[in-house]
């Protein structure tokens, strides 16, 4: 078998601190891929209720070729950003203005 | 959902699309929701305890900058928008590395229309390699295989995330802002066109539909963008001549072409490349002949306040963008004359798109694009 491609996934450049000290701003990070899996999950779990409403049960490939249409891209979206203003509620606080 | 827009692009899995959604999201988020409360947050907590110190308002964006890097909260809204440009690209790169083989293969049948000419002794400038602009992982020129065409595809597709869809199916919204002002300002039937820092192709492409009887050529000095850019080109059926060259030392024959452009190009160069980048458009285009290229930011030393000015150099400190503040002091008027473009005629303007490619977005930031433009003298 070939040897396996791996794209590099960071990329060059300074070293920025935002918050207190780095560990900080990874921790941030984490926390916002963490989301992303969540929002993944909720979105893979969402795709597999469709499917087990329409066809009674499913087939496994059909989650990858599952094409949500305009009105659940919608509904998604508004899930996602629900999802958001909770998990970032600390930071929108932290910036009203009184 | 069908996020391939053509059949050189990846089909991402059912998980990699949607995690690539969630970064459309958060980056909307955080433009619809945290980023609009900045300015009233500077104005009610930061500007008066400035005032409470020195007696008077911040002169200048470095003084802005010193005081809002102290502040969490503005550092948080910074931080969460740096995060998410890294997001894009580790989301879309997982589609991109699982895919990649049967890509590069791909390229092959894509082929017939155009050229590509690569020369693998060409050196790849310092600010390129230096660090990698704006956070894509390994830069436009890395090569991680054989016949690699990866940073190109990963640029293809994460532009739409980046801008919310606002680009268009190809990616051309912004060279149909030029195409627009060059067919409105400059009464032309160009023959012979050339896109400098063209990469994947998406700003030259429109050139081919835009004037069918025109040759048009692209160059960059990275090869997986061109690789891609002619396989891309074949797919969505233009011709394009592709090769690899620096733009600061072309080797195309003087006088030869009657329009010369880039996008989103100039700023991702250097203090010494632009004199040499703008000496070459003049020698290569014919008497008459017109340059034009979009960038981001207006060329013009208005007096601006300081928030605004802090603000809009966001991407220059945060999304590695380093030379794009400085390319803003720079004596452009003065690099054009000098290099043997018309004084009348340069200017520093700005150029349309139309929202019909787009999803309605009516922002300017991608509707109304400053451009500049000189003919070089008849
Ligand atoms: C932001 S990309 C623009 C891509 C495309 N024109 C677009 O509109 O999206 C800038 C491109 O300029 C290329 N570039 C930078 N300096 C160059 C030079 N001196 N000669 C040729 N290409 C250069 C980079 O390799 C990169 O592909």
């Amino acid at each position: 078998m070939a040897k396996k491609i791996i794209l590099p996934r960071v990329a060059k450049g300074k070293n920025l601190v935002y918050l207190d000290d780095n560990s900080v701003d990874n921790i941030l990070a984490m926390v916002m891929t963490l989301t992303q899996e969540i929002s993944v999950l909720t979105d893979r779990l969402n795709t597999i209720e469709h499917l087990i409403a329409k066809n009674g049960q499913i087939d496994l490939d059909d989650i990858d070729n599952f094409e949500p249409d305009y009105q659940l891209q919608e509904k998604r979206s508004e899930r996602r950003k629900s999802l958001l203003k909770r998990v970032l509620l600390p930071i929108e606080k932290a910036l009203d203005s009184k | 959902m069908n996020k391939q827009k053509h059949s050189m692009q990846p089909i991402p899995s059912h998980d990699e699309a949607v995690r690539q959604d969630f970064v459309t999201d958060f980056r909307a988020f955080l433009t619809d929701e945290l980023y609009p409360k900045i300015t009233p947050y500077y104005k009610s907590r930061i500007e008066p305890e400035f005032i409470k110190e020195h007696g008077r308002t911040p002169e200048d964006k470095m003084e802005v900058q010193n005081v809002m890097v102290q502040d969490s909260a503005y550092q948080s809204w910074s931080f969460l928008q740096r995060i998410s440009q890294q997001m894009m690209f580790t989301s879309v790169i997982d589609t991109v590395e699982r895919t990649l083989e049967d890509l590069i293969k791909k390229t092959k049948e894509y082929s017939t229309l155009g050229s590509l000419e690569l020369d693998p002794a060409i050196q790849i400038p310092r600010y390129l390699t230096a660090y990698d602009i704006h956070q894509q992982p390994g830069g436009y020129h890395m090569e991680n295989t054989k016949n690699d065409i990866s940073a190109g595809v990963v640029y293809d597709i994460s532009l739409p995330i980046y801008s919310n869809d606002a680009m268009g199916d190809e990616n051309d919204l912004l060279a149909q802002a030029t195409i627009n002002f060059i067919k409105n300002n400059i009464n032309t039937m160009p023959k012979k066109i050339l896109d400098m820092g063209c990469y994947i192709g998406n700003s030259t492409l429109p050139y081919v539909r835009a004037f069918p009887e025109s040759e048009v050529h692209g160059i960059d000095v990275a090869a997986p963008g061109l690789r891609y850019a002619h396989a891309r080109a074949n797919a969505l059926n233009a011709s394009v001549h592709f090769s690899q060259q620096n733009a600061e030392s072309m080797s195309f024959e003087s006088n030869t072409f009657d329009i010369v452009t880039s996008c989103l190009f100039l700023h991702e160069t250097s203090h010494a490349a632009i004199p040499k980048i703008i000496n070459e458009c003049a020698r290569i285009l014919k008497p008459g002949g017109w340059m034009i290229h979009l960038d981001v930011y207006p060329f013009q030393r208005s007096v601006v306040e300081p928030l605004y000015d802090f603000l809009k150099d966001w991407e220059v400190t945060n999304n590695n963008e380093d030379f794009s503040g400085a390319l803003r002091e720079m004596d452009l008027q003065g690099i054009f004359e000098e290099a043997g473009f018309s004084k009348e005629t340069i200017e520093f303007t700005s150029a349309e798109a139309s929202s019909e490619t787009n999803k309605g977005y009516t922002g300017d930031f991608y509707l109304k694009l400053p451009v500049y433009v000189a003919q070089k003298m008849a």
